[in-house]
């Protein structure tokens, strides 16, 4: 079988190194290079999707020798937590160059970044040695600390840097938790499903418990370590925010239940009320937070750290069915966030403003892109038959169920209204109402915009329709794990 | 050690350097001159790059675990690594020298004689295993230096940075000796080992540990690290921009060199981690916070440098096998990238005479090999994955929690996370900054010097094991001595 995985880590390289060397004088190159080698990496995903067996462990391992002295492998694989994740990765990479195919500062330096950008993010959700996982980790820092810079905002610097510097910090905080891991004597591999439920001392399981909750949590990122998130979305140019959202937020959820819960689970016992506590707050601060927006982009982004708070929730509780929710706002945030800021970024290159107030009417003046810019919101908000209200319910029900004190459910209950009343008034502000003047020669969405955003609608009702079926692969890895929790 | 040979056998790859050297000299006598045109000095760098590349073929070639002159000199796998080391700074610094020296000075031949001897001078720190031979060749590696800094004698600000280095030299070296006379008063040897045993024993008097203290002072001078660090900005920023690049690398690693050896053979006698780990803590913070807000892009570096050796000291203090491998390491990777910033910046200064980070603006553009080979060396020095640099950040942070040192582990990460703010600033200037600027030419032995350089940058960075296990086998091999 061909090395399937190392193929979708290493093709967006080459794809990279590919447009680097591209000549200066053909600006249309980059782009391409870009979307085929982005295709050919989503049709991997896809067969790898169609070919995984369900329930069947981790498959497509590649496993060699890497620095052998410490004992550090090049170890890649994929299972139920990853394969979905990979999926979605790869597909939001491939939409993410259809966005930016009006890109024209820097073409190709802006494609190579986005090529190197899904290198990290594949290689982060494959990679199951801890160095390997730290290096794809810190790898995705780079491009998109320079898609920021380059080719943000006003204010992009310092939003980049604060990203970087941010997202940084804790991923060295988990560094030193992987270390103690190693180092510990019932340690001594990089290997992440071997050190899975090895009974660590309980005090030593706090403490690195602690390192990973850092660097997870300031990636996901849960209240109050997200202040790095409205800034960078806020500047962040619109495909980089969609991938920013849609993918490097997951990596925070990821890390939990790949690595924190199970290697750690009795020191999840003990910080699990503090991660519920922190994931409510996260609901209902980002909810009010939103409604109080006057850009349209902060608003999306604030929903953001709203919405992860139910994933949080669901890993809190820590039930196969908590973590299936978990797992599903993974997926379903992953659709409606990128499109939610892809919509937000084409109404804005119509507008010429993020403004609530300075837009109005969409759905008079351009009635399609106004339909799934509606759409992304109701799915968002939870609508039942949509992929939002999947993870969300999942979530709730999880936690209900779950040892967890019932006040964290009722709370996050209130916060799903909350959410469904600022986005319901959002729409009816923007979406509705008389044609602002902002918009008022403004086209509709072009073929090539339907284009990117029809599959992710398409995608968040399938989900929200079949379900059952889309986290198939993903239950069988849930009911492990919570079996190791004693759920 | 297992026995003894020939002096001129086992001395032969500093022999060949320093008779090189002399070689450089004697060629520019007979070398002809015309009309303030000089052809023949590309042929003096082409030659002292033979002699070291010579001088590389004998160190792999000369008898392993030798000793010499009553064991005061060892011959092993600690200082064949610190050879091959010393000879690649060499060979860098002449090749990055090569389009620059006749710029800042008419003694082109001198100066290619000096890199060579002070080269010759580092590697004989790495063979001395007691204090008096290690007294003298740290003045031949000092020496030299002086001589560098002083060569640009019509630039006022190299006189005044070789003078000041000149007076560092004297109280360091001062201090060294006196205290180097305390410890061997006290213990009656001037072997590294006896010295350590003797401490470890408590048969060391105060006065002797009052010495050990005074010989810090001349090696954290070596090194810049705290307490001896504030002249690195002055001298960093004020000499010609090639000689700060060999400064900036040879002499530090020669300082290292020197603290290996010792806490290798006095491993299991003296328990140094809390002193050192606090100097390395002060060196990392000191040097971070105060590359925070340079804007000269040297004097930027010297902080950095200083942060650097913290770093090193980092492994030094988990004082174990792991840590000193770890420092062997991160000494190859910090010479490998550093040399490759000061290769960029040597080039940008001769063809732009300008030295601020803000001259650098949008080099992506002007010049895009050496802005990538700048970012890629100073992400190396922040230890980002994929870089030489991390891996050895990597293993040095791991050796301290090894070593249960949690403590200094997580200042050190932090720091290293303080960092990036810094270098990040750079590539910012580089890569983002729309400005618009002409072009920056280079030469080709410039691009070729980056081009190996960044190569070595991302290829150790990927495949680190071969240089890993190489280190790790120069130590156990000294520590089962």
């Amino acid at each position: 079988m061909p090395p399937i995985l190392s193929l979708m880590v290493f093709l967006p390289l080459l794809g990279a190194v590919a447009i680097a060397a591209a000549p200066a004088d053909r600006p249309t190159w980059p782009r391409w290079i870009a979307a085929a080698t982005t295709a050919v990496v989503l049709g991997l995903a896809v067969w790898m999707f169609a070919t995984i067996e369900p329930g069947g462990g981790v498959q497509f391992v590649e496993r060699y020798p890497w620095i052998p002295l410490a004992n550090i492998e090049y170890h890649l694989g994929v299972d139920g937590l990853s394969v979905l994740l990979v999926v979605l990765a790869a597909l939001l990479s491939f939409l993410a160059v259809l966005a930016s195919w009006r890109i024209d500062k820097r073409p190709r330096f802006y494609f190579s970044m986005i090529l190197l950008l899904a290198v990290g993010t594949n290689g982060v959700f494959m990679a199951l040695d801890f160095v390997l996982f730290y290096v794809f980790w810190e790898l995705v820092l780079v491009p998109m600390y320079f898609l920021i810079a380059v080719w943000g905002g006003e204010r992009r610097s310092y939003a980049a840097v604060k990203f970087f510097l941010y997202t940084m910090l804790g991923a060295v905080i988990m560094l030193v938790g992987i270390l103690a891991l190693y180092l510990h004597p019932l340690g001594g591999t990089f290997d992440m499903l071997e050190l899975a439920d090895r009974g660590f001392p309980v005090q030593f399981q706090w403490w690195v418990f602690l390192a990973f909750f850092l660097g997870f949590a300031v990636k996901v990122p849960v209240w109050p370590l997200h202040t790095w998130l409205p800034d960078a979305h806020v500047e962040a140019p619109t495909a980089a925010s969609a991938l920013l959202a849609g993918i490097l937020l997951k990596m925070g959820t990821y890390g939990f239940m790949r690595i924190a819960l199970p290697i750690l689970p009795e020191a999840w016992a003990q910080w699990r009320w503090f991660i519920a506590l922190l994931a409510v707050i996260s609901i209902v601060y980002g909810a009010l937070v939103a409604f109080a927006q006057k850009d349209l982009k902060k608003l999306v982004a604030y929903s953001s750290v709203s919405h992860m708070g139910f994933a949080m929730l669901g890993i809190a509780a820590g039930t196969a069915v908590g973590l299936n929710g978990a797992q599903a706002v993974n997926i379903s945030h992953g659709f409606l966030s990128a499109m939610l800021f892809l919509s937000v970024g084409m109404v804005y290159e119509r507008a010429h403003t993020r403004q609530i107030a300075e837009i109005s009417g969409l759905a008079t003046k351009m009635p399609v892109l106004a339909g799934l810019f509606a759409f992304a919101s109701f799915a968002s908000l939870g609508l039942p038959g949509l992929s939002g209200f999947v993870g969300e319910f999942l979530s709730l029900l999880g936690s209900w169920d779950s040892t967890l004190a019932p006040g964290y459910t009722i709370v996050a209950a209130i916060g799903v209204l909350l959410g469904a009343a600022y986005m319901l008034w959002m729409v009816q502000r923007v979406i509705l109402g008389e044609v602002a003047p902002s918009i008022a020669e403004a086209p509709d969405a072009s073929p090539r915009e339907i284009a990117t955003l029809l599959p992710l609608a398409t995608l968040s009702l399938a989900m929200g329709v079949w379900w059952l079926w889309t986290l198939q692969h993903f239950n069988a890895y849930s009911t492990g794990l919570a079996k190791i929790l004693g759920g | 050690m297992n026995g003894t040979g020939h002096i001129v056998e086992v001395l032969a790859p500093q022999l060949i350097v320093v008779l090189t050297g002399a070689l450089v000299l004697v060629a520019d006598l007979v070398l002809p001159r015309r009309e303030g045109e000089y052809p023949g000095r590309t042929w003096l760098a082409a030659a002292s790059v033979t002699g070291l590349i010579a001088a590389g073929v004998a160190a792999f070639m000369a008898p392993a675990n030798t000793s010499l002159l009553g064991g005061t000199l060892a011959v092993d796998g600690l200082s064949r690594f610190f050879d091959l080391v010393f000879i690649g700074i060499g060979i860098a610094v002449i090749g990055l020298s090569v389009d620059s020296v006749h710029r800042f000075t008419p003694w082109v031949a001198e100066y290619y004689a000096l890199v060579l001897w002070c080269t010759a001078g580092n590697m004989m720190v790495a063979l001395a295993t007691g204090l008096f031979s290690l007294a003298v060749f740290l003045q031949l590696t000092s020496l030299p230096l002086i001589a560098l800094l002083g060569l640009a004698k019509n630039d006022p600000r190299a006189r005044e940075a070789a003078l000041k280095y000149l007076l560092v030299v004297l109280v360091s070296t001062s201090l060294l000796l006196w205290g180097l006379s305390l410890v061997f008063g006290a213990t009656g040897t001037d072997d590294m080992r006896g010295i350590a045993m003797a401490a470890a024993g408590g048969t060391l008097p105060a006065l002797g540990a009052a010495g050990l203290v005074f010989m810090l002072a001349g090696f954290a001078f070596k090194v810049t690290s705290v307490p001896f660090q504030f002249w690195a900005p002055d001298v960093y920023e004020g000499a010609p921009p090639a000689v700060t690049a060999f400064l900036s690398v040879g002499s530090k690693l020669a300082g290292f060199a020197l603290v290996v050896r010792f806490l290798a053979l006095s491993i299991d006698a003296l328990d140094i981690s809390l002193a050192v780990g606090a100097l390395a803590v002060a060196s990392m913070t000191l040097g971070n916070l105060g590359a925070l807000k340079q804007h000269n892009i040297r004097r930027l570096l010297a902080y950095s440098g200083i942060a650097q050796a913290g770093y090193i000291l980092v492994g030094v203090a988990a004082s174990s096998v792991t840590g000193l491998s770890a420092v062997l390491f991160y000494l190859a990777a910090y010479a490998i990238a550093n040399a490759l910033a000061f290769t960029v910046v040597v080039s940008f200064v001769d063809a732009t005479g300008l030295d601020e980070v803000g001259d650098l603006s949008g080099l992506a553009r002007r010049n895009p090999l050496a802005a990538f080979a700048l970012a890629g060396a100073l992400m190396s020095l922040a230890g980002l994955p994929l870089t030489v640099g991390f891996m050895a950040k990597f293993y040095v942070f791991m050796s301290a929690a090894e070593s249960g040192l949690y403590w200094l582990t997580l200042a050190a990460v932090i720091n290293a996370v303080l960092a990036f703010a810094y270098y990040l600033r750079i590539v910012w200037t580089l890569y983002v900054s729309d400005e618009e600027h002409a072009h920056v030419s280079m030469t080709r032995r410039h691009a070729l010097v980056m081009v190996v350089g960044a190569l070595g940058v991302v290829v150790i960075g990927l495949f680190p094991a071969p240089l890993l296990d190489a280190a790790h086998r120069a130590v156990t091999a000294l520590i089962a001595g």
